[in-house]
This record gives structure tokens, sequence and C-alpha cells, in this order.
């Protein structure tokens, strides 16, 4: 009597419990269905041959969108145009936002890393200020003073330069220290204190000692900076206004949509949103675990 | 005036004696205006022939200054502006992109029509399609000194850049060939206060209705917009005009009579009556055909796209729309099956009245910052001259604004030239009708494409709630 | 309740103190901040009172080398034997000298002229610059020519010039400040029969004991020139009439007070309203957006780490992957794909119903941006709450289970209060973030659907979308950076109050 009563209680826990995780199953993939389609209809329409189409599935594919962001052949003579010549430089925008995303992700690292370390591990009279103003900075909206950047950068020379760009991601990099600062309170003081006692001096503790301990969050940091340049818009357009050549791809193929060349070339930004979103996806998912890590300030180790 | 224009070419004439007899000299007269006005005051006076020669030719063209005479002056100008800037010529264009390779042969003509014949000066000149005709108004006011020196923009722009004082006036030896060259319309729209700014290139910036000839055999088969719907639903077609685009759909407001006006950077308008919701009502009129004869919204990526779609897979039968699509509809039925009209008649009230439209032109300017001032005029002016004008038709499909250019037999045959002709008498500029209030009241295309999707079916009193919303913001 | 009580918590329950104390501390904390600021202030003028008679006293009681430094800095040291430290100094001091004679004494002069003649017409008081561009009507071909070019003081290159001369001038005093200390104390070190440091020795410093000078040097340059230089420049702009009308170098601006901000709150009605709106909704789609995606992406990661559910790594990763899209690519597509005649209607239209405005109608367009932002936010709480979820120690939930709690008490009582303890500081920053969500609104709705209630500006415009577009299409710059000023008022009142408030910034020396 007890053991059937326990067995149906067991077996109708089960069911439910079965019940419970085909719901979440369920779920699962209507929402996987609702999150992905959109990337799905993204990637169709990059091989669609029937040009702009409010249609879910195109009718006719083809690869010429893919070729068209690498060649394009002068209606005319037929001949290829060279890249300087192109209407939509694809290459050049791709190698442009790969130089920027690079030093600004080596320069901004640096910064970060030396700024978090500062607050961190050192103790100094003027600390708590700066900890505070450096709080205060990073509230203005970053393209508030978009305008006098302009100014500035026409000062030292490098109007409508790719090095701008580079100056505007990575100048401000010292204010992203919280992330990385929570990481290196994590790291025990007596790591520090028994160097100091070995004769190392604080120079010598962060590059030996610290460093080499804070593979996620420099991943972490790398990862972000890295991606940024890759994403932004306002500061391209702001800063190259008609400097096409020096264009990041994220300007470049928003211009594709303009009123003027939307139905011409629709299709060909999807394409060159396709074949960037495939390496960054590719990035962020082998990184993920640092990103998380990053995010919450090491209280979950990579 | 008559007076001031002899002056002024005394000036001009006596300027190209003295640099004919000057040529070869380096240094010219420049600088300092006290000087200069010196100057011109005493050559003034020995110019007498000079100036009886300019008041006949005066009389004799018109108003218009014959630029070809002027081609050395022009040349030892160019000259001296290259000097200052270490004997090259270095200019930048913005057009858009669509035109980009069409301007670069013409720059390329130009550069070899004002080479330098002792080779003392070499033109650069950049053509970018970055910064379209839509944009290339408020970049130039952005920074004056990063835009560039010859610019294309559509004629709303022009009284920013004015009040930003970044263009600068045509300068003498042309501005008077802008009134004596194009349509009086025109010339209008190139002007403020007097004084003209920038040159007309193309009549594009307005809407004429485009058909397919296959279904309307001529311009009698267009001519009400309720027997174009028939004829299109019994081919299976429909007729496209954007009622949820405040631009288009402000055709049946001023057809109703309704006052849509912006002066002095006010904007008035009399949604709230009578006339208002005859307008609304002949809306609701032709939405009862949606979707069977009639297309009234966009399909969401903009009226070029829905146009140039439905014409390819066959489903539109005649559009409203503008040249730009010109090339575009062609393409998809073939050339010989295009048709181009003045807007149909509508029924307001309780009669067919004529549909009136937004009109207006693309035009280029000068940056005032220009290190190059008469080089830049230049270029400007020989973009839009005529034969510029008409090989731009030729190559674009874009209708030109100069009498001369619009008398080509070519022109004269093009469907959209006649169209764009007999729907100017019908047309209102935006600059006097509209300000960006009335673009940011979002009640009016919303009131077209509520009709669209409801096909027509609302109820007097909520048009008349919708219409008197719309007016409110206005002016609030 | 003491430390000792604290301490003989059981984790659950310390958890739970700490959650409870941070949401009753939050008046508390407000008050702090005004107390802070007021203790910041009377820090800062005892400093300024303490710095003069610092500054006095050691002038009286110093020997001739140190009263000399006072005009020719470096002459202390020097004189007390350190000679690379003093000759540092001097340069220091030609550097700044010919600074100001060659550029800097210019724009303090130009920052407010008098009588300039802005137009044909108009003569003003306190314009910034007093060369205005001088036209020249050219004799033969009538074109009018800027031709001061290069002398016309453009109105924002002499404010930015100007900005940076004062802070050249700062930055030159605290040097002498710190020049005069210096030599008073190797006098001092001198007087006590020892040797002062050589400048080797005292670079060597920098490596070590002033280790933080040498780490955040760059950092600090850096944020000075392209961060702080140009918010002071931009903050001193809503105090001119830098707009549409006085744009330079065409036309020159001037000061104009407190004007742009009395239009922005009382008295123009259309801006004020315009600014209360938009202040209402930028709060209202923060909260939303953060929380919807906070809870739902938690919610996601429970499902997905769930024991019995299968297949973690690939659920995972497809949702990784639309986070991982760039953003203005994914929103891009979004408002295509909800435009009127947009594939999601037509599947809508083709079931009969009847077309939905998600971007057109202001309310619709409201619920659509915060849908699409949990579509683009989900994925990254999911990420971040799973590998949180993991790092739950079991036995918290052994002892849960043993004293009889539910799944859903145990989430309650353990999970989400964890994961809510460990991700505030990232819920604060994403709160700050989602105010200044760009983005979103821009590529989704470009601000709009547009009203007339509003001073250009559309109905789900965020602050600094409005700021935007002031800048960048009607060009108010004066009205920008006024709402600028908002923004960051906003910004960092929230986030002082919160952070000070947060466990990781009081107990961070606790670690070590």
């Amino acid at each position: 009597m007890t053991n059937t009563s326990t067995s149906t209680m067991q077996s109708g826990y089960a069911a439910k419990k079965k019940a419970i995780n085909t719901l979440i199953y369920v779920i699962l993939a209507i929402m996987v269905i609702i999150w992905i389609s959109p990337i799905v209809w993204l990637v169709l329409a990059s091989f669609s041959g029937d040009g702009v189409s409010t249609g879910v599935v195109p009718k006719t594919f083809t690869l010429d969108n893919y070729i068209r962001l690498f060649v394009e052949h002068d209606p005319n003579t037929g001949e290829i145009v060279p890249m300087s010549e192109m209407r939509f430089p694809y290459l050049q925008w791709i190698i442009n936002t790969f130089i920027v995303a690079v030093l600004s992700c080596v320069i901004s690292t640096l910064l970060i890393l030396m700024v978090s370390y500062a607050f961190s591990r050192l103790r100094f009279k003027t600390r708590k200020t700066f900890l505070n103003l450096g709080l205060i900075l990073g509230m203005f909206p970053g393209f508030m003073s978009m305008a006098a950047t302009y100014n500035i950068m026409e000062i030292f020379g490098l109007k409508q330069q790719l090095l701008a760009l580079v100056i505007v991601y990575s100048a401000g990099a010292g204010l992203g220290y919280q992330v990385a600062k929570g990481f290196f309170d994590t790291i025990p003081r007596s790591l520090d204190e028994a160097a100091k006692i070995d004769g190392a001096t604080r120079n010598q503790i962060f590059w030996i000692i610290i460093l080499p301990l804070s593979k996620p969050i420099i991943v972490y940091t790398a990862l972000t900076t890295f991606i940024g340049p890759w994403a932004d818009y306002i500061f391209v357009s702001y800063f190259m206004k008609d400097n096409e050549s020096a264009y990041t791809v994220a300007l470049g193929l928003f211009k594709m949509l303009s009123n003027e060349t939307y139905s011409e070339y629709f299709t060909v930004f999807c394409a060159g949103a396709v074949l960037i979103a495939i390496p960054i996806t590719i990035l962020f998912v082998i990184m993920q675990r640092f990103y998380v890590a990053g995010v919450t300030g090491g209280a979950v180790k990579g | 005036m008559v007076s001031k224009t002899k002056r002024v070419l005394a000036v001009i004439l006596t300027g190209m004696m003295a640099a004919a007899a000057l040529t070869g000299c380096q240094e010219t007269t420049n600088t300092q205006q006290g000087s200069s006005s010196g100057s011109t005051a005493s050559t003034a006076s020995t110019a007498e022939g000079g100036d009886e020669s300019a008041a006949s030719t005066a009389e004799g063209g018109g108003d218009a200054v014959d630029v070809e005479a002027m081609t050395e002056n022009i040349k030892t100008k160019m000259k001296e502006e290259a000097a200052a800037n270490g004997g090259k010529i270095e200019l930048k264009v913005w057009c858009a992109s669509a035109d980009l390779k069409f301007e670069k042969t013409l720059i390329e003509e130009f550069k070899e029509k004002y080479k330098s014949d002792d080779g003392s000066y070499e033109f650069k000149i950049k053509a970018s399609g970055a910064i379209g005709e839509a944009d290339a108004g408020g970049k130039i006011i952005e920074s004056p000194k990063d835009g560039a020196d010859v610019f294309n923009f559509a004629d709303d722009q022009l009284s920013s850049l004015v009040e930003a004082k970044a263009i600068a006036p045509v300068i003498e030896l042309y501005n008077k060939n802008i009134a004596a060259n194009n349509t009086k319309e025109t010339a209008a729209a190139c002007t403020i206060d007097g004084t003209p700014y920038a040159f007309p290139k193309t009549s594009d910036n307005g809407y004429f209705l485009y058909y397919d000839k296959r279904v309307y055999k001529d311009d009698s088969a267009v001519a009400s917009l309720d027997d174009m719907i028939k004829t299109a639903k019994d081919a299976g077609k429909n007729v496209y005009f954007n009622l949820g685009n405040a631009w288009y759909n402000a055709a049946f407001f001023f057809s109703a009579g309704v006052e849509i006006k912006y002066e002095n950077g006010k904007q008035t308008t009399t949604f709230n009556t009578n006339e208002g919701l005859n307008a609304a009502k002949a809306m609701c009129h032709i939405c009862e055909n949606a979707g069977a004869g009639f297309q009234g919204v966009d399909g969401g990526a903009g009226d070029n796209t829905a146009v140039e779609k439905g014409f390819k897979d066959g489903s539109l039968a005649a559009a409203v729309i503008g040249t730009w699509e010109g090339p575009a509809i062609k393409a998809a039925i073939g050339e010989e099956n295009v048709g181009a009209a003045k807007l149909p008649t509508a029924l307001i009230g309780d009669k067919q009245v004529q549909l009136e439209s937004f009109g207006g032109y693309k035009l280029i300017g000068v940056n005032q910052f220009t290190k190059y001032p008469v080089t830049s005029q230049t270029l400007a002016y020989y973009l839009s001259n005529t034969e510029s004008q008409l090989k731009r038709y030729q190559n674009r499909g874009l209708i030109p604004t100069s009498n001369e250019a619009l008398k080509d037999p070519k022109v004269q045959a093009d469907p959209a030239k006649k169209a764009i002709e007999d729907q100017t008498p019908f047309s209102h500029g935006q600059g006097s009708s509209v300000g960006g209030k009335y673009w940011a009241v979002k009640g009016i295309p919303g009131m077209g494409s509520d009709i669209y999707n409801k096909k027509g079916k609302i109820s007097d009193d909520e048009l008349t709630k919708s219409l008197s919303e719309i007016q409110e913001q206005i002016d609030h | 309740m003491d430390f000792l009580d604290y301490v003989q918590m059981t984790r659950g329950q310390k958890i739970a103190y700490n959650i409870k104390s941070f949401f009753t501390g939050i008046p508390g904390a407000i008050a702090g901040l005004f107390a802070a600021i007021g203790r910041l202030l009377k820090k800062l003028f005892t400093t300024i009172g303490n710095g003069f008679k610092g500054y006095g006293s050691r002038f009286v009681k110093g020997d001739i080398g140190t009263k000399l430094s006072y005009v020719i800095m470096g002459a202390g040291s020097m004189l007390h034997g350190q000679i690379g430290k003093g000759l540092c100094f001097l340069v220091t001091e030609i550097a700044y000298i010919y600074f100001m004679m060659t550029f800097g004494l210019s724009y303090i002069t130009k920052i407010y002229s008098t009588g300039v003649q802005v137009d044909e017409k108009t003569i003003v008081d306190g314009v910034i610059g007093k060369e205005p561009p001088h036209y020249e009507v050219d004799a033969l071909f009538g074109a009018r020519q800027v031709t001061n070019l290069d002398t016309l003081d453009d109105s924002n290159k002499v404010l930015l010039f100007f900005v940076l001369t004062v802070l050249v001038c700062i930055a030159f005093f605290a040097v002498y400040i710190t020049n005069t200390k210096s030599a008073y104390a190797s006098q001092e070190i001198k007087a006590s029969g020892k040797k002062p440091m050589n400048f080797l020795e005292e670079m060597k410093m920098f490596l070590d004991e002033r280790f933080h000078v040498t780490l955040l040097i760059i950092p600090v340059v850096g944020l000075l020139t392209f961060t702080v230089l140009p918010i002071i420049f931009t903050i001193f702009m809503a105090f001119t009439n830098y707009d549409k009308a006085h744009q330079p170098p065409g036309n020159m601006y001037w000061w104009v007070g407190f004007k742009n901000f009395a239009e922005v709150f009382y008295s123009s009605p259309l801006k004020s309203q315009t600014l209360g709106k938009i202040i209402v909704w930028t709060f209202v789609w923060a909260i939303f957006a953060t929380f919807t995606n906070y809870i739902l992406g938690i919610v996601l990661a429970l499902m997905i780490n769930k024991k019995e559910i299968k297949f973690k790594g690939f659920w995972r990763t497809m949702f990784v992957v639309t986070a991982a899209v760039p953003q203005f690519v994914t929103l891009l597509i979004m408002k295509l794909l909800l435009a009127n005649a947009g594939p999601v209607n037509s599947v809508i239209t083709g079931m009969g119903l009847s077309a939905i405005p998600f971007l057109s109608d202001a309310n619709w367009a409201r619920v659509t941006v915060i849908i699409v932002n949990m579509w683009v936010g989900i994925p990254y709480t999911m990420l971040i709450s799973s590998g949180l979820l993991m790092n739950i120690p079991e036995d918290l939930y052994e002892s849960a289970r043993i004293d009889g709690a539910n799944a859903f008490q145990q989430f309650t009582k353990i999970t989400f209060p964890y994961i809510f303890f460990v991700t505030t500081p990232y819920l604060i920053t994403t709160f700050v973030g989602n105010i200044n969500n760009f983005n979103v609104i821009f590529f989704l709705t470009g601000g709009g659907p547009d009203s007339t209630d509003y001073y250009k500006a559309g109905q789900t415009d965020l602050l600094v979308t409005w700021l935007y577009k002031l800048t960048i299409d009607s060009k108010d710059y004066n009205l920008a950076a006024v709402i600028g000023i908002i923004v960051f008022i906003i910004c960092a009142a929230g986030s002082l109050i919160t952070f000070n408030m947060s466990k990781a910034s009081k107990n961070e020396e606790e670690f070590s």
C-alpha cells in the first residue's frame, strides 16, 4: 500500500518532470527559431538573385552578391575596376577596420591594464579622487564632444585619417578600468608582498607577477576593444566625412543602404554583413568564457 | 538695373582687354578692396567703346554674357589662383554616387577646355559620390573647410546654406546667365533675396506620372485617376501612388485647395477645413481599389524599390514618381513602352480636378571657403551649361533646365520632359510651401497609409478628427 | 548588527542581508552623495587655503635658492645640488613662457571680444574671437572671397584653444608649486646634513614608489587631450548661441549666459515639454530594456542549464551567434523585417489579419524597440548568468533541499540573490548604458515616429538620440550641449550613488 503510493507518487513526479522538460525543450526551440530566423533571412538574402525582395525565401540563388563585394566591372568596357575606383571598395573597408581594430585593441588593452592595476594594487594620495573622476568622465555620452574632438584632430594633422579613429577609440579606454580593476582586486595581495620582500619593484611585480595571472581579463579587454571598431558608426561617419578610402566597414555598409543605391546594393549589403559577421561570431563563440569572466569581474574564473 | 548691367559688362570687358595686354605678366591686381574698386573707376572711363558694344550685346542676347569670349581671362585668373596655391588647382566635387562616373567625364572635358596654355597650372579634381545630393548641404554647413569646392544638392537646402554663409554667390560673370538661360521658375529656385547662389542642373526634384504604353494607349487614357485604376484593374495590374508619404499625398491637399505655405520660417496650412476633408475623401475613394487596381504604400523599402520591382514583375501599369526612376522603368519594360504625362485628374468634392504636385531642381553650388573661387564657379557653370545638361540627359535621363537644352529634339521627344512641362503650372516649390515642421507631422503620411490600409472605409468624423489633429500640430 | 553577527550568518543569509541593505541604503546614499559633495568642496577650499599658507611660509623660511625658485623655476633645486631636476623645471618654465607669448595669451584675450561686427548690421559684445571673415569682391569676375582665411577667428577654434591654454596654465601651476616645494624640501635635507637625491635616483622612484605616476601619466594625458578638453569645450558651448544661424567660420557666435538652459527648462514651452517627455520615455525605456533582458536572460540560462536538458552547447551557441553579429546589421535587418509592408507583416496579412504598424505608430514603436532590444540583449545576460550558475556552490542547494525548499524557493532564495549580488555592477552599467543606448533607437526607428509635440525629435527618441539629431541634423550645438549636460548629471548622480553603495566598492580592501 505504502509502496504503491510511493511508486505512483514517484511516477507522477517523474511524469511531471518529464512534462516540464518537454515544455522547456519546446520553449527553447521556439526561442531559437525567433532568434535565429532573422539571421537566416540575412544569409538567404545574401544569396538572393532577385534584388530587393520582401518575400521570405528568394526565388533564385546566386553568388554574385559576394563577388560584387570584391570585383566591380566597368559597365562600358567590362574591365575590372581598380579598388581605388570602386563605388563600394569593401576590401578596403575591411583592411581599414582591421588596422584600426588591431591598433586600438593593443593600445586600449595596455592602457586599461595600466590604469586598473594602478587603482587596484597601488595606494596613493589622489587615488580616490581619480577613481571618482574617472567614473564621472565615463558618464558623458561619447559623441557629445565629437565636434571638438574633430577640431583637435585637425590640430594634430590627423583630420579624416585612420589614426584619428585609433586615438578616439583608445584615448578614452582608460575609463573602462572598472571590470579589470575588479579582476585585479581578486588576486591575493600576499603575492605582491612576497615579491616585495624578495626585492622586486612595483614595476617588476606588474609585468612579472600580475600580468601572467590576468589572462582572462586581458582576453576579455582585447576582445571587447577589438570588436568595437567593427560596429561603430557615429564616430566614423563624423570623422571621415567624404574620405571614402578611410571608411570602415560599418559606415561603408550603411552607405550601401542610402536611398540612391538601396535597390541595387541591398543584397550586396547582406553579403557584406554576413562576411564580417562570420569571423566575429567565431571569435566570440570561442572567447565567450573569457567574456563571462570579464563581465562578472572575476566572479567566474575563465 | 540696365545701367548696372552695362557697368558690370564694361568692367568685364575692360578687364578682358587689360588682361590681354598683360598676358605673360605674372603680377595681377588683387587683394585690397579699396585699390581694386579704384582701378575699376579709372578703367571704366577708358572703356567707352567697350561700354557701347556691351550694351548692344546685352540687348541682342537678352542679359546673357558670352562666357566663351572670356575663356582667356578665366584662364589668366585660374593661373593667378593656382599661383597663390603652389601652382596647382586642387578641387573636390561632390555628386550623387549614381552620377559619379558620368560627372567624371564632364570634369575631364572641363580640364581639357581650361588647361593651361603655358603649363603654369594643372588640375587635380577629385569627384566623390560619398556625400549625395540629399546630404551635401548639411555636410558643407557642418564644416565648410572640409567640404567640396563644388557640390550638387537639392534646392530645398539652399536657404540654410545661405544663412550659414557657406555657399558663395554666383559671380558676376555668370549670374546673369542663370536668369537668361533657364526657365523663370528655375532661376527663382537658385535665387535668394535677389542674389543667385547656385547653378541649376536638372529639374528632377518633383514627380509626375510614368505609365506602361501597353496598358494605356496614349495620354488621353491617363487623364483621370479613376479611369486609370479601372483600366489597370481590368489588366490585373496596379497604379502606384504612395499615399503614405507626405511628399506625394500633398497632391490631393494642394488640388483640393488646402493652403500649404512656408514664409519667413512659419508654416501655415488649412488642413482642418472642408477642402481638407474633400482631399481625404478623395483618397478614400481611390483606396476602395486598394490592392486591386491601386497600390498606395511602398514595400517598406522605399518608392524606388517598389516601383522598380513593380514594373519588373509586371504588377504595375503606372506610377507617380520622378525622372530618377526613368532609366529603371525603361530597363524594366523597354524604352518603347514607357509613357509619361502630367498627373491625372482625381475626383475631389464632386468634380474631376487636376492633381497638383511638388516640383523642384537639383543645383550646383560653390563653397564660400574654396581657395579657387573663380575656377570653382567656372567648373560649376561648366557642369550646368546647356551642353553638359544635354549630355547628362543622354547619359542619366535627367531632364535639363536650360531653355536651349529643352529645345533639343531628343529632349522634346522625351515623354518625361513634356510631362514635367505640363505639370509645372500645377507644381509648388518646396521652399515656399513646406519647412521642417511639415515633414515632422507624421499624421500627414500616417493618414494616407491608414486610409489605404482600411481600403478607404473611414467615416467622415474620423477623417475630420485626424485632420484637426494634423492642423493642431502644425499650429502648435 | 555588528560584524560578529554578520560572520555568524550562513552564506545565504549573508547574501539576503546584503541585498536588503542595498535597497534600504538608497535614501541614505542619496543624502550621502550631497554630504560627500559638501565635504569635497570643504576639502577643496581648505586645501587651497593650506596651499597658500604653505606657499607663503616656504618663501619666508626659504634660503636664497628657494626664494629664487619662486621666480626662476628650478633655481632652488640646482643650488641645492639637484642639477637635473632643476634643469627640468627651468625648461618647463621657458617652454611655458614661449607657449603663452606665441599662442596662449592671444586666445585668452579673444575669448570675450567687445564691439565685433558680426554681420552687415549687427555689432555684438562677448563674441568668441575678434577677426570675423572679411569678404572681398573680385573686380573682374565679381567673385566674393574670404580674404583672411588664415587669420580669421573661427569661434570654434578660439574656444578650443582657450580651453587648451587654461589646461596648460593649470598644469604649469601644478609644476610651479611642485618646484617651490621641491626647492624647500631639498633645502631642508641639505640643512639636516644629508645629500638630496640625485636625478637618476629620483627617476628610479617612478618604477617603484611612484610607479602609479608612470602607469597613469599616458592614460591621463590621453584623457585630458581627447576627452576632458572636448568635454569642457562642449560644456562652454551650452552658454553660447552656436546654432544653425551662427555657424563658424562663415559666422561667429557669442556668449549668451544661461539663455539655452532657460529655453530648455521653461521659457520655450515646446522645448521644455519635449525634454520632459523624452526624459520620461528615456527612463521607461532604460528600466524596461534593462530588466526585461536581465530577468528573461536569467530564466533562459536556467532553462538551458537545467540538469536534464541536453545539447547545452548547441542551445547556447545558437543564442551567442545572434549576439555576435554586429549590432547595426541585426538592427537594420530587424527594421526591414518589421517595416509596414515587410516580411513579418506580409505573413500577418497572409493569415487574414491586418498589418501591424510596428515602427510607424508611437505606442507600437515603443513596444517594438523594447522587444527588439530583448532580442539583442537576452543572449548576453544568458551567457553571463550561465557562467554564474555553474559557480553557485552546490552545498547551498544541498542544505536548502534538506530544509525542504522546492525548486521555486531555491531559485528565489539562492540562485537569484546570488546572481543579483554578483551582477549588481553589471546591472548598473547596463542601466546607464541603456539610458545612453544610441544604436537600438537610431537604427531601428531613427527616433520616429515624429510628432509636432516634439522639438526636432520623435516619439521614441532618447536623450542621446535627440542630442545626436540636434548636433548632426539641425546643428543646434548649444541646445545639444545643454542636453549633454543633463544626460551627464542624470547618469553621474545615479551611478555615483549606486556604485558607492554597492559592496564592490565598499569592500575592495577585504580581498587582500
